[in-house]
């Protein structure tokens, strides 16, 4: 069986990437599982998506914690813990990056046990999120399978993508198949694990709910404003940074406009973001009367934060 | 309402209740609402939230809120703040709760209800003269399952049910007029893009028991199609362009708070719909002149009718 996980952020076509290629096993003759996994999470957020296939019916459920591909659309998830792309790698687990950096610097980072293959974006995107990427990624990690002929991908990804205005479904599905024609793995393609004998099934760690009186039963909050623990600025792709010099301290602009309350005066009157909840609209940036506010790519302001010279 | 306490930006509440860490789109407009509206209200409120986009505000164990919030099904919300209402004024008859202790009631709910499935018990309610607020974010879907045509979608707007050439075929509710035709205490217009206004409406709400009545312009990034950045412009060119009115019904007559510019100087509708995707199609790959000219007729047939 093939167990093949994706990662990404809300709205890069990461749903839809894993639907193309689960489509496409389908017309290569594999029995799949397609499921898309997000909760609450929006726009930006980390989220995942698996394709289990194979040659007999699938009987494994739910979340794959032993993949043998990873497919991770948007390189910046690597480094954020919440985001969990590296869990359950083996050394036989080909980590499929749409990265620009090179696969070997990035294998050494990620200390990586396996493969690791990069596809290069096509334009760089300074900012905001690019669904695009997640169509290319697609097509390599069903040429990476080796068993997805072209003309299966492009008939599921035709499908998949039916309801796209014309321009972009078009777009769309050249992309797809440059990522197919366009990737290499020296070492091979993905490696199927053999199927686990049934003494070493990990049993599910249920938790025994009984029947209880609606007052135990609903999930009742008692703490207010319980949200600041909940940490929206992972889901943030650009950082907005005020520039103090050019700021006028009319606090109640940014203040106001901003949805998530994520903007506050300090003891001085000057507007202070919260990063832990910002969530990188940039409603803040485009209100700024005086032009205070710039956009910085959320990697290179971590990045720079974490060299020590924060923003 | 000379009085107001709420002239110019300045004067709004600088200290925001709703908390950050919702799980809400980046530029959420209904979010930006629901913490203007929230800060005029004040502390003491309790929020019933029809099923929809905002019932994820509070997601167990987490709540944006400084008091109590509770979810009911989509067209229960009324019956909901009756409850509620009921039990706080039994306590406060009976002695049990002191009258400063006195909740607001407020009806979150998205267009999908109120509009729709919500709409008859929201008109039973207006009728029983329940003493509530109740607050629409209307962003012209169902945007919480991927925007599907709800009542209050517009013309001409592609949504997952609706993305053939024409877009979505039929007319945006009017209701707006479905209330006013109650004759509650007040109703009103808002939208975030406008705080000062939102603002003293809210203000001028509260001076008034029984029902009253808000549908905002809840600019979507996600199910129209534009970029989040650019929600407050969303919602300054929907006014400025006529198509989203800003008013208030109140003692029995209609009043615009905010006019646009008259016909031929006011922009062009166009200039809101070619800002979203949801309207590509009425512009590429050529432009639908037939539906562009209906929906700015229809535009300009209200405010000449405004007069």
């Amino acid at each position: 069986m093939f167990r093949v996980r994706f990662h990404g952020r809300g709205g890069q076509g990461v749903k839809t990437a894993s639907r193309v290629l689960g489509t496409a096993l389908f017309h290569a003759g594999f029995e799949v599982q397609d499921a898309p996994r997000y909760g609450a999470e929006r726009r930006g957020a980390p989220i995942f998506a698996y394709v289990r296939a194979d040659r007999q019916p699938i009987f494994e459920r739910g979340v794959i914690v032993r993949p043998d591909l990873v497919v991770v659309v948007d390189d910046t998830l690597l480094t954020l813990p919440a985001a969990a792309v590296l869990q359950g790698i083996a050394p036989h687990t080909l980590l499929l990056v749409h990265s620009a950096q090179p696969a070997e610097a990035l294998r050494a980072k990620l200390k990586a046990p396996g493969q690791l293959v990069t596809i290069a974006p096509r334009e760089v995107a300074a900012t905001g999120l690019q669904p695009q990427g997640a169509m290319m990624t697609v097509g390599a990690a069903a040429r990476l399978l080796g068993v997805v002929p072209r003309q299966a991908l492009e008939s599921a990804a035709g499908e998949e993508l039916a309801a796209l205005p014309a321009k972009l479904r078009q777009r769309s599905l050249a992309l797809t198949l440059d990522g197919f024609d366009g990737v290499e793995a020296p070492g091979g393609p993905v490696r199927e694990l053999p199927a686990e004998p049934a003494e070493d099934y990990d049993r599910p760690r249920w938790i025994a709910l009984p029947f209880e009186d609606a007052r135990i039963a609903s999930p009742t909050i008692y703490g207010a404003g319980t949200s600041m623990l909940s940490k929206t600025g992972l889901w943030r792709v650009q950082r907005p940074v005020i520039d103090r010099e050019r700021c006028r301290r009319c606090v109640w602009v940014c203040g106001t406009y901003c949805p998530d309350n994520a903007i506050a005066a300090d003891a001085g009157g000057y507007p202070v973001i919260d990063y832990d909840h910002c969530k990188g609209c940039m409603i803040c940036l485009v209100n700024c009367p005086s032009h205070a506010i710039a956009a910085v790519v959320e990697s290179q302001a971590r990045e720079a934060a974490a060299a020590g010279d924060a923003p | 309402m000379s009085e107001t306490r709420f002239k110019a930006l300045k004067d709004l509440p600088a200290q925001h209740l709703l908390l950050p860490g919702t799980p809400m789109c980046p530029g959420c407009g209904g979010l930006e609402v629901v913490k203007q509206v929230y800060d005029v209200l004040g502390e003491n409120t309790v929020f019933v939230n029809a099923a929809g986009c905002l019932t994820l505000l509070a997601t167990y164990p987490f709540t944006p809120f400084r008091g109590s919030w509770i979810y009911t099904a989509m067209a229960s919300a009324p019956a909901g703040a009756q409850g509620i209402r009921d039990a706080l004024d039994i306590l406060i008859a009976k002695g049990r709760l002191p009258p400063a202790q006195n909740l607001d009631v407020v009806v979150l709910s998205g267009d999908g209800a109120a509009y729709g499935m919500g709409l008859g018990p929201t008109s039973a309610a207006i009728d029983r003269g329940l003493d509530f607020y109740y607050l629409c974010y209307d962003n012209e879907g169902y945007g919480n399952t991927g925007q599907q045509t709800s009542a209050a979608t517009p013309a001409g707007a592609r949504t997952a049910t609706d993305h053939g050439p024409v877009g979505f075929a039929g007319e945006k509710k009017d209701l707006f007029s479905i209330w006013v035709a109650h004759h509650p205490p007040y109703v009103a217009t808002i939208t975030s893009a406008d705080p000062v206004d939102l603002a003293r409406k809210v203000e001028t709400a509260r001076g008034h028991a029984g029902p009253k009545l808000f549908i905002a312009l809840a600019q979507c990034p996600t199910g129209w199609h534009y970029d989040p950045k650019d929600t407050v412009q969303m919602g300054r060119l929907a006014v400025a362009t006529g198509i989203w009115p800003l008013k208030a019904y109140a003692g029995g007559r209609v009043t615009h708070t905010r006019r646009p510019k008259p016909k031929g100087e006011r922009p062009p509708v166009e200039e809101y719909l070619r800002a979203q995707g949801r309207f590509d199609h009425l512009f590429s790959p050529t432009r639908n002149e037939e539906a562009l000219a209906r929906i700015q007729a229809r535009v300009d047939a209200y405010w000449d009718a405004a007069e």
